[in-house]
């Protein structure tokens, strides 16, 4: 009926044709207009056209409004009033302030005699004519109201902005904020939830003329939600004043003013440039919560403020413990503001003693479950408001979860929803969902829900009073997860979520004489956690002594302790507790010490690639989602990525097999991820950590820049077009982001329900996403495609994907020597144990397990020795074999139990000779002590002696590339004119650098350190020492030794070790020191050997045998050696790590005469007189 | 273009009946970028922070037409008819407006207490 009428009104003219439309596309909207055909607002304009052409012909039916039939208004001004001169008659047209000129396109059309339109292509039903004047008149009425109503549109978000921010509890104290900020140096804001503190305070002082702004946050996701915020509220969001840096990107340029960015990137921001002299203003908030990071950074801030008056420096809080604040920073002034909160009522309901779980049972729900009926009778379910529950953990969640889905099933009012990091993010998403009318949403949540995320709605909480936390435990080395009662802070903090909307209720399942009981806050991170790489950090800023540094709460002075002798373990401190090369290297790498070992080492190996991708994959949350591990589906999907190798291997297998798919597919690796229980987001923070981690090596010289891609001009600019579009896509998308939320159904909450068949749901849920507009474009996706180039990944992946066993195994040496010294040993009893028993120790906690997500708990054979080798099972008690395994592990965690994750399998013996930092021997070489925890026993001297011996020179060479490598890269690191101060290990390894490290020489030693680790086939017993054996070890000093004759390596001196004797051969070798009844004279014993490489045939000692095997090279080797030597001339750390001279001056007592003669020629003389003399 | 955001970012328009306060960065008739669109009215511009496009304008308020006070667009400070009335200027003149303005006025201030979120 409409389409009749309108045909009507326009004689032949069909508004609902395409052709019409383009017709007059070609008057209004050509490429050179302000709205162009084809854009999305172009189809909103015929959208509404339609809209505005139904509601006129609406009124035209029912004829002119009321009161307009004819009646002026009273022109003429009456009552003296001055005459406005208004038109006479109404017209809705004369309320458009703007007007559209298109006189010129409309006169070319017009000119066309009628008829002569088209020829070809007639539109149909619009008979030969283009649009006449009539169609163009009304095109243009509904194009203008459509632009007013656009800008209407804009206008009334843009008003409502300003009155949102006009009504936050801080405003009122805009003035004195900025006040205060000018006249003193330090101030502190402090302000509860809701008080609009993070996104005013910045935009006060922006506004007030002050720029250069950084403003930290703890988390990254509040870093990239407040600059948006921000540039949003202040109507810049495409100018480039606020923007945000964050690890993996930033949007800060020139003209940025405010930028938002995590504690951790301003320390290291402090670390290139110490005055911070980019900024004039910064702006450190939730100083409250005292992460580690946020403590460190107020230590560093402090004395810089002295240093630079002019800065300034604002701290934002809650309202808690204000005063340590204040008066750390010389009575800085305090401002209180209010926060918007409504008013709660607190209700204490303690939990009766029969219903109060012992430590091993599981939480008993009644309390719980009263809570809700309680709800249920006291509100009707007309009154919205959804309820939040804090529990402490992730089991103590599904347990809560299930009693509470039976409630809910049964009254048809709630739904259940688990909140906590380790689900997927589209189910943590779920919270912000709506639930439909008449239901509640039941929110059960960890702390996450306390500061982290914010729901709003939220009218009830139910606060359990307990939280779980890592702690480090210096002694086993083990960080352990324990329950303890919140603090007053954090069940304010709890509470507070209750009033966030409106009035509120807050359940406290505990007795208020506990709540007063509890600590006034919580315990800040500096206390509770290692500080390895806060010590590095500390050391490598230089801020002087990290044990009398000012801290604002100062950490135990064991911890700092604990942390410098381990970093001294791991070399990155030296003997003087100064930083060495590697250690300045580690703590530029933002990871763990451990992760940043890792790939250092691999970038002196041709396993660079696979090492960037392990080391990124253990620096994020695990990509597999516990939730999936019950689901068989997905546990045969994830069956291929599975290698039993360990569980980096798994990780690499996976990332892989990712990578690829992205190629083939695009964005179906989303549905790829969802087949496998993977969690999508982990593999993107792992590409983009991978690539972070690729460009510091570069830039520290340890990996070649690659050549800039060679891509044809066509190619390059096809992708720049990409990447145009790309960017087009997710500016469309940020800005629709978060403005649609979805309706939750009753029932549908089950898929998060129990830990099953969550899968299936989730994908007919994702299918309805994808059938939404604006939610189809995967922003993954289009960043993934923005930031990393995929051709180029592939490759990276291939080239890690098909491991040869050679790859593997160093692959595996990389990760154990990162990892050391985190080993553990199977106890000798897993033979006889259940799967599910396997008990391993470390070597300072014994009786630990592997987590249930490890390869090694779902296939714990592949860590015992092959059957076949157990040839004599039931005598003596360790038994003799070639293939003892070790587990190489990422972290030792504590929770119900002690639980190894991320373990690699290694070959023991290699493993432990190629890594360990001690090892003990007895005279002849056929005990060996590890560390003073294992012990090995040799069946065979022969085949110990040459074990030990390549171990040494491979050690040797190691060290010396390695180092060789550092020096390399550190001179770079200098060639680029870096500020001083950088303290990249002064006096080590400069000399090295002249000479490179070659490729050749690099492979060689790779060959040698894989036959080493896959041919060595010795049998050897393996054990833990008990504490007896330990007490009673070494020989201990002894009172006459003979004078250190025949060095082992010449420019080590190898003296005699002043706490375990023997002889102190090597950094970490001490030959002969072990406590041994068996062999006092083995020591001396000679026996015949022939040497494999130069065939010399004679009678030797132990030490002489491993001394003439580091020094023998093959005739052809020579130069290469020489050479090597040469280039270490000058260097004290190369020589000092054993760069082989050859030659060196031997004193013959038989002669008494010096001589030059390189060891083997010593040896030979020294034999001559052995027979002249028999 | 370049020019005009740095130098006029620091003009602040303010409405002199509800006091809303924006920058802007344009006063006149034809912003930048409106290619066949003109403006009825010397108006002040800004750039539409809620459009994907960078190029979109947004109108933000002009000088009323009788008294001169800066007035923002929305419906409770201005009117638009054939040229600029703030509110006060309206009201003043209510006799003059054809009746749907009228009438609509009158219907707005029935309800005391306006939408206010």
């Amino acid at each position: 009926m409409d389409r009749d009428q309108r045909r009507d009104r326009g004689g032949d003219w069909d508004w609902d044709h395409p052709q019409c439309r383009a017709q007059l596309d070609q008057i209004f909207f050509r490429q050179q207009d302000y709205i162009q055909a084809g854009s999305p607002e172009h189809r909103d304009f015929w959208t509404f056209f339609e809209r505005f052409q139904r509601f006129r012909t609406r009124r035209d039916v029912r004829g002119p409004g009321p009161g307009s039939s004819g009646e002026t208004p009273g022109g003429g001004g009456t009552r003296g009033q001055r005459d406005l001169g208004l038109p006479k008659e109404y017209d809705a047209r004369y309320r458009i302030n703007m007007s559209v000129c298109t006189g010129d396109v409309e006169e070319r059309l017009g000119s066309r005699p009628p008829g002569s339109g088209s020829s070809g292509s007639r539109p149909p039903g619009s008979g030969s004519r283009g649009p006449g004047p009539e169609q163009i008149a009304d095109c243009r009425l509904a194009y203008l109201h459509f632009l007013d109503f656009t800008q209407r549109q804009s206008f009334g978000k843009l008003a409502r902005l300003r009155r949102d921010q006009k009504n936050l509890p801080i405003h009122q104290y805009r003035d004195r904020i900025v006040d205060l900020v000018r006249r003193h140096p330090v101030v502190l804001v402090a302000g509860d939830t809701g008080c609009g503190k993070s996104t005013q305070v910045p935009q006060y002082l922006l506004a007030s003329g002050l720029s250069c702004i950084a403003c930290t946050q703890p988390r990254r996701i509040a870093c990239i939600s407040l600059a948006k915020r921000v540039s949003f509220e202040s109507l810049n969001q495409y100018g480039s004043q606020v923007g945000y840096q964050i690890r993996f990107e930033t949007t800060r340029t020139a003209a940025t003013k405010l930028s938002f960015l995590t504690e951790g990137l301003l320390l290291r921001q402090i670390q290139q440039d110490p005055g911070l002299d980019q900024y004039q203003v910064l702006i450190v908030d939730e100083v409250h919560e005292r992460h580690l990071h946020c403590d460190f950074l107020l230590g560093v801030l402090r004395p810089l403020l002295a240093r630079r008056p002019a800065l300034r420096l604002v701290l934002m809080s809650a309202t808690i413990n204000i005063k340590l604040f204040s008066s750390y920073f010389a009575s800085a002034p305090v401002l209180q503001v209010p926060g918007r909160l409504f008013p709660i009522q607190v209700i204490y309901q303690p939990i009766p003693p029969e219903e109060q779980a012992s430590r091993l049972e599981k939480l008993d729900p009644r309390p719980y479950l009263r809570v809700l009926q309680g709800i249920d009778r006291r509100y009707p379910p007309e009154e919205r408001g959804d309820l939040l529950l804090f529990l402490s953990g992730v089991a103590e969640i599904s347990t809560i979860q299930e009693a509470c889905q039976v409630y809910a099933t049964h009254t048809q009012r709630w739904i259940i929803l688990p909140l906590h990091s380790t689900l997927s993010l589209a189910q943590q998403d779920k919270v912000f969902d709506i639930s439909p009318p008449g239901v509640r949403k039941c929110i059960i949540s960890t702390n996450i829900a306390e500061t982290s995320v914010t729901i709003d709605g939220v009218r009830f909480v139910v606060d359990s009073g307990k939280v779980k936390e890592m702690s480090f435990d210096p002694k086993a080395k083990m960080q352990r997860l324990q329950e303890f009662w919140i603090s007053r802070a954090s069940a304010e903090q709890r509470k507070g979520r209750a009033g966030r909307t409106g009035p509120g209720v807050c359940y406290r399942l505990y007795a208020e004489s506990d709540y007063d009981a509890f600590a006034p806050y919580p315990v800040p991170e500096i206390h509770r956690v290692a500080l390895d790489s806060l010590v590095l950090q500390m050391k490598s800023m230089g801020v002087g002594d990290p044990r009398s540094f000012v801290f604002i709460d100062p950490p135990p002075a064991a911890s700092i302790q604990t942390a410098m002798t381990y970093l001294r373990e791991q070399g990155a401190l030296d003997r003087h507790g100064e930083l060495t090369s590697v250690g300045s290297l580690l703590a530029q790498l933002p990871v763990d010490v451990v992760i940043g070992k890792m790939l250092v080492l691999g970038s002196v190996f041709n396993v660079v690639e696979p090492v960037l991708t392990v080391a990124a994959a253990l620096s994020v949350q695990s990509p597999f989602l516990r939730s999936a591990q019950h689901n068989p589906d997905c546990a045969t999907a994830r069956q291929p990525l599975h290698s039993n190798q360990g569980d980096p291997f798994t990780l690499l297998n996976t990332f892989n097999a990712w990578v690829k798919v992205k190629g083939e597919r695009g964005g179906g690796s989303r549905k790829w991820c969802r087949r496998r229980g993977l969690e999508e987001q982990r593999l993107y923070e792992m590409v983009n950590l991978r690539r972070q981690f690729k460009e510091l090596l570069k830039s520290h010289g340890l990996l070649e820049a690659a050549p800039p891609p060679a891509g044809e001009r066509g190619q390059r600019r096809e992708r720049l077009t990409e990447r145009r579009k790309l960017h087009q896509l997710k500016r469309e998308h940020d800005l629709t982001e978060g403005s649609r939320r979805k309706v939750l159904r009753l029932g549908e909450e089950g898929e998060g329900g129990s830990d099953s068949g969550s899968d299936a749901e989730s994908t007919d849920r994702r299918t309805k996403d994808k059938d939404r507009p604006g939610q189809s474009t995967d922003i993954q996706e289009v960043k993934f495609k923005l930031r990393h180039n995929v051709s180029e990944l592939q490759e990276a992946a291939l080239a890690s994907q098909d491991l040869s066993s050679r790859q593997q195994s160093i692959l595996k040496l990389v990760l154990c020597r990162g990892l050391y010294p985190q080993l553990a040993l199977p106890d000798e009893h897993n033979a006889t144990r259940k799967d599910s028993e396997q008990v391993f120790h470390t070597r300072s906690k014994q009786g630990v397990v592997i987590h249930p997500t490890s390869v090694f708990a779902s296939d714990p054979e592949v860590l015992r020795v092959p059957e076949d080798e157990v040839r004599e099972l039931g005598n003596a008690p360790p038994p003799s074999l070639t293939r003892h395994q070790l587990l190489s592990f990422v972290t030792l965690l504590e929770t119900n139990k002690p639980y190894l994750s991320n373990c690699v399998r290694v070959p023991a013996l290699q493993a432990l000779l190629l890594v360990a930092n001690s090892v003990d021997s007895n005279a002849d070489c056929s005990r060996l002590v590890i560390d003073g925890w294992l012990e090995l026993e040799l069946r065979e001297p022969d085949g110990a002696l040459k074990v030990l011996s390549s171990a040494l020179s491979l050690r040797a060479d190691w060290e010396r590339l390695l180092l060789a490598r550092l020096g390399q890269c550190q001179n770079q690191g200098q060639g680029l004119g870096r500020g001083p101060g950088q303290g990249l290990g002064q006096d080590q390894g400069q000399g090295a650098s002249g000479a490179g490290v070659s490729r050749k020489e690099m492979d060689k030693l790779s060959e040698g350190l894989v036959r080493f680790l896959l041919y060595t086939e010795v049998s050897y017993s393996l054990r833990r020492l008990t504490a007896f054996q330990t007490q009673n070890l070494y020989v201990g000093p002894q009172a006459e030794t003979e004078p250190p004759q025949n060095p082992l390596f010449p420019g080590v001196e190898a003296k005699p070790d002043p706490i375990k004797g023997g002889l102190r051969v090597s950094a970490f070798f001490t030959y002969n020191c072990l406590a041994d009844a068996r062999d006092l004279y083995s020591e001396c014993l000679r026996t015949f050997w022939t040497c494999p490489t130069c065939d010399l045939y004679m009678p030797f000692t132990p030490l002489e045998r491993m001394q003439h095997e580091a020094a023998c090279r093959r005739p052809g080797e020579l130069q290469d050696a020489a050479a090597a030597a040469a280039a270490a001339e000058g260097s004290k750390a190369a020589r000092s790590l054993a760069a082989p001279s050859l030659t060196r001056v031997y004193h013959c007592d038989v002669c008494d005469e010096d001589l030059t003669l390189s060891s083997t020629e010593i040896l030979k003389h020294k034999r001559q007189h052995m027979a002249s003399l028999k | 273009m370049e020019l005009m955001t740095s130098d006029l970012l620091q003009n602040t328009f303010m409405c002199e009946l509800c006091g809303l306060s924006t920058p802007y960065t344009y006063y006149g008739q034809k912003p930048p970028n409106t290619r066949a669109i003109v403006l009825l009215e010397e108006c002040f511009v800004t750039k539409d922070p809620f459009s994907p496009d960078k190029e979109r304008f947004l109108v933000l308020g002009s000088k009323c037409s009788l008294c001169g006070s800066n007035a923002c667009i929305g419906s409770d400070c201005s009117l638009f008819y054939t040229t600029r009335f703030c509110m006060r200027c309206v009201n003043k003149h209510l006799d003059q407006f054809p009746t749907q303005i009228q009438s609509e006025l009158m219907k707005k201030k029935q309800p005391s207490n306006p939408a206010v979120p």
